[in-house]
């Protein structure tokens, strides 16, 4: 597939990199060629200098013949155009990365779809409503929901008081069938397990179930439930905005940020939060603000290393939550072995929406990404595919992948090793990052 | 992509030697195309043939059954595996030459294989008489693969090389001092470069074949004439037609040779703008034009010419001749006196548009060179304005200028100490500069003892190997060879 991306920034930069991994066709657009010079030489891509607006530039690099043209610029207009013209001279597909939310209502979407912006990634709303599923379900790591709904993937960290510690994964499957361990995260590799791995101490599981059993993998990870009302939020940055606008109601917000004029302009988008002028970094500010009673820390500014340093001492402070947003991808596996609770990125946020855009012309595929080296999809069966000849244990499937649940009719169930697929089920499969090309030739 | 802490290997050899294994399954493949042609012909040596492509593929089969831990490679890994291949390949291609009957020595064996792939069409044969038909096949062919690049050639065929690891490769191995490309991925860049290639080969195949040559005469020249290598077939090299209609033909197919091959590929997509804007082209059809009205001089002055076409078929096909560095030249050249063989060195180091097949430093080296110290005296009058080097409408970054410069100052050096080590070999200090130039240029020419017309049999062993490393040290355009020669290179 021929993709476009307009704009080498990080968002761009690791899509690129990514689906070039994946062996898609990229090229990547920017007017700044010293962005480019360094993925030019050592990616399988093709790198254009120009702008991501003109109409010469567009023509040049082929835009007529593209599947899909993904305008990731810093700014919102200029992906807008872009994705316009682009549309215009015969893209088959466009996605703007916008940072207003008005261009995601309903109403306002028709009107820049006949513009020319077929899909919309806002990553500071992704990130906002990531926030917010940390918060509800704050005992795991991480949650996700698929088919809406139907399947919960669920990654925990065990410590010591899970029952699961020690255990090999056949003995746990054979007591009980209603959850299914997909992926562990050990020392920084992501393990694919078979029936013989043991869980240990500190590793970070990701289970599948379906809702019903949700309270049961809690359990026997020894985590209890808690529900969020207060937090505290350091930075007053574009995620904080929009998950103030979003959320200010349903929680009790109070922003720390060091800048005076920020904190102007935030209190009074944001009556009904308390904005706090001062370094959260300090310790001192964190004890006037009464940072005891917190139930959560959310570090969202724009450094990496401030958020994780101040997460770990607001954990040593007893918040039973803490959020950061870690925008380096070296820092962002550290930070998962950290006793960091949730880990956000916006880049990995938005190149998994546009993944999904990406098979969207699959029409039947999903696909989720979230961590730095494994995805998770949902894929469906087609007739005659390979997946559907025999029960799975008989499948003799590559290394790095496994199947984890799958989607029949209106059922949802986990897979075991005499599971057979048929077509049109739809599987949620997880694999390594790189092999994903390999899971769809199975499935097709 | 890769977990981030993975312990990698200082340098992965396993990976290394699995790649060479694919390669040495690539070049058994092509062996058996002269192979073939000799059984046709029923030559005996097709048997001898035969042996060499069974060893070449069991040891080609015994590499790829290497199992790397991990199948990173990155640019240490590139660098090496350029370099490595080369000297591979020449070392299980110079086996047909060893066994089929023709009494070669190792070292002339490698060094007319060396002269091969690289382009470069210095021989060691005294006589092309009562050589096989294999053989000269075999040489033929090895200049058409190394033309336009041995790993080019795998990077097109083989998918396991379409990664990131393969982009470290195609820098390394095509000529230029940027790299082009013409398609996002780089197996497709390759794909392109050799359909233009393929295509003009076979074009130039059926042009030859309608003239007076025999079908093998005409495969042969087409071959060695597209990859602007200049092995001919004969003693009697062109003059056994002595037709203009041949010499305009192959005139044509030496100057496209010379060009830069995206260009080409883009022309033949319908983008023929660029071609008409591009600086190194107008700079490569000028040095033609001028070499050409200097040769007619000449000729017109010393009172050479008899017929109309010593004026014009003649001095034409001689400058393109050498400047794309093919290096087939004229029966009477040599008694065009001391001028044209100036302006013969003077080509011979300029070579043509970088990214094409030919040899020498590339003129768009010296463009920039030219426009830099334009720039430069332009300074010393006005010291506070500010002027990039100019190439095709874009400045150039200073870092790509200095690195030309230095790269133009490193020929220099290369060129004199290859020419001081031919020296202490035995060669008089005429042709030991000569030769050297003709090898890191990739021309073939001699001059002298080694004569005109390129025949090295006369030289030392030692010189030949210090030859063949020219050769390949010019091929691979100087950087990609001496780096591994640092000592930071192998440095941990």
């Amino acid at each position: 597939m021929k993709i476009i991306i307009a704009g080498a920034g990080e968002v761009g930069t690791h899509l690129a990199k990514m689906l070039s991994n994946e062996d898609q066709d990229i090229i990547l657009l920017d007017n700044d060629q010293s962005k480019l010079d360094a993925i030019d030489n050592n990616y399988n891509l093709m790198t254009y200098n120009g702008s991501t607006s003109s109409f010469n530039t567009l023509r040049e690099v082929g835009v007529d013949e593209c599947d899909l043209y993904i305008a990731v610029t810093p700014f919102e207009t200029r992906n807008i155009t872009s994705c316009s013209i682009a549309k215009r001279l015969g893209a088959k597909k466009t996605v703007a990365r916008i940072d207003n939310s008005e261009f995601l209502q309903p109403q306002n979407g028709r009107i820049l779809k006949e513009v020319g912006a077929d899909f919309l990634i806002y990553p500071e709303n992704l990130a906002a409503n990531e926030i917010d599923m940390a918060m509800a379900h704050n005992w795991a790591r991480y949650w996700g929901e698929l088919h809406g709904g139907q399947l919960v993937l669920i990654g925990v960290k065990l410590r010591g008081e899970s029952k699961l510690i020690d255990m090999q994964l056949k003995d746990i499957t054979f007591a009980r069938h209603d959850f299914h361990v997909a992926a562990i995260k050990r020392n920084n590799e992501t393990i694919i397990p078979t029936g013989h791995d043991e869980l240990k101490r500190d590793d970070i599981v990701y289970f599948i179930t379906t809702p019903q059993f949700i309270d049961e993998v809690r359990e026997l990870c020894g985590k209890r439930k808690r529900v969020i009302r207060k937090a505290m939020i350091m930075g007053a940055t574009r995620i904080t905005s929009r998950f103030a606008q979003l959320y200010s109601e349903k929680y009790d917000l109070r922003i720390i940020e060091q800048d005076r004029a920020v904190c102007e302009t935030f209190a009074t988008r944001f009556p009904a939060c308390e904005v706090i002028c001062g370094d959260a970094r300090d310790i001192e500010v964190l004890r006037e603000n009464n940072i005891y009673q917190y139930d959560a820390f959310l570090a969202l500014t724009d450094s990496s290393e401030t958020n994780i340093l101040s997460c770990l001492t607001a954990k040593e402070f007893g918040v039973p939550k803490t959020i950061a947003d870690v925008e380096n991808l070296q820092f962002f596996s550290q930070a998962e072995n950290l006793n960091i609770g949730t880990i956000l990125n916006k880049k990995l946020l938005a190149s998994s929406r546009i993944f999904k855009v990406l098979l969207d012309a699959d029409e039947s595929n999903e696909k989720f990404l979230m961590l730095a080296d494994a995805e998770v999809a949902e894929m469906q069966a087609k007739p005659d595919s390979k997946i559907t000849k025999a029960p799975v244990r008989n499948l003799r499937l590559p290394f790095g992948m496994t199947l984890a649940a799958l989607v029949r009719g209106e059922s949802c169930e986990l897979i075991s090793g005499q599971t057979h697929i048929e077509p049109g089920d739809y599987v949620v499969v997880f694999c390594l990052s790189g092999t994903f090309s390999k899971v769809q030739k199975w499935f097709s | 992509m890769t977990p981030f802490f993975r312990h990698k290997a200082y340098i992965n050899y396993r990976m290394l030697l699995r790649v060479i294994g694919w390669l040495l399954m690539t070049e058994a493949g092509i062996m058996t195309i002269p192979c073939i042609v000799g059984m046709c012909y029923g030559e005996g040596s097709a048997l001898q043939f035969l042996l060499c492509i069974g060893i070449t593929a069991a040891c080609g089969l015994g590499l790829m059954s290497l199992r790397p831990k991990s199948r990173d490679m990155g640019k240490r890994e590139a660098v090496l595996l350029t370099a490595m291949t080369w000297v591979i390949l020449s070392l299980f291609g110079m086996l047909p030459f060893l066994v089929c009957g023709t009494h070669f020595s190792v070292s002339s064996a490698f060094f007319e294989t060396m002269s091969g792939f690289t382009t470069t069409g210095a021989s060691v044969l005294d006589t092309l008489e009562g050589v096989p038909h294999s053989i000269l096949l075999w040489r033929c062919i090895a200049q058409w693969i190394g033309g336009l690049g041995i790993i080019l050639f795998t990077l097109a065929i083989v998918p396991m090389l379409n990664y990131q690891g393969g982009i470290q490769l195609f820098n390394a191995e095509v000529t230029g001092i940027t790299h082009d490309k013409l398609r996002p991925r780089v197996g497709s860049t390759s794909k392109g470069l050799w359909m233009v290639y393929i295509c003009l080969t076979a074009l130039l195949f059926i042009l030859l074949i309608c003239s007076d040559m025999g079908f093998f005469d005409a495969l042969c020249y087409a071959l060695s004439t597209m990859s602007t290598g200049g092995f001919a077939n004969s003693d009697m090299s062109l003059g056994q037609w002595d037709s203009n209609y041949i010499k305009i033909v192959m005139t044509i197919f030496m100057f496209l040779g010379g060009v830069n091959f995206s260009l080409l590929f883009k022309a033949a997509n319908g983008q023929w703008k660029g071609l008409f804007d591009n600086d190194a082209l107008r700079t490569y059809l000028w040095i033609i034009l001028i070499c050409f009205s200097v040769f007619t001089i000449n000729i017109a002055v010393q009172h050479l010419g008899s017929d109309w076409t010593d004026f014009t078929i003649d001095p034409l096909f001689q400058a393109v001749s050498i400047l794309s560095s093919t290096g087939i030249t004229e029966p009477d050249f040599n008694d065009w006196g001391p001028v044209s063989v100036i302006i013969l060195i003077i080509m011979m180091v300029m070579g043509a548009c970088a990214g094409s097949t030919s040899g020498g430093a590339k003129i768009d080296r010296f463009i920039i060179l030219g426009k830099f110290l334009k720039n430069e005296f332009y300074r010393m009058m006005h010291p506070n304005a500010i002027r990039t080097v100019v190439i095709n409408g874009k400045g150039t970054p200073n870092p790509i200028v200095m690195k030309t410069l230095a790269f133009l100052f490193m020929y220099i050096i290369v060129i004199t100490l290859g020419a001081i080590s031919l020296m202490v070999c035995g060669l008089p200090l005429r042709d030991g500069f000569f030769c050297a130039l003709s090898a890191v240029s990739n021309t073939g020419l001699g001059t002298d003892i080694t004569g005109l017309e390129g025949n090295y049999s006369y030289v030392a062993d030692t010189a030949k190997w210090i030859l063949s490393f020219l050769m390949l040290t010019g091929r691979l355009e100087l950087y990609t060879v001496l780096l591994l020669f640092t000592p930071g290179f192998w440095k941990k």
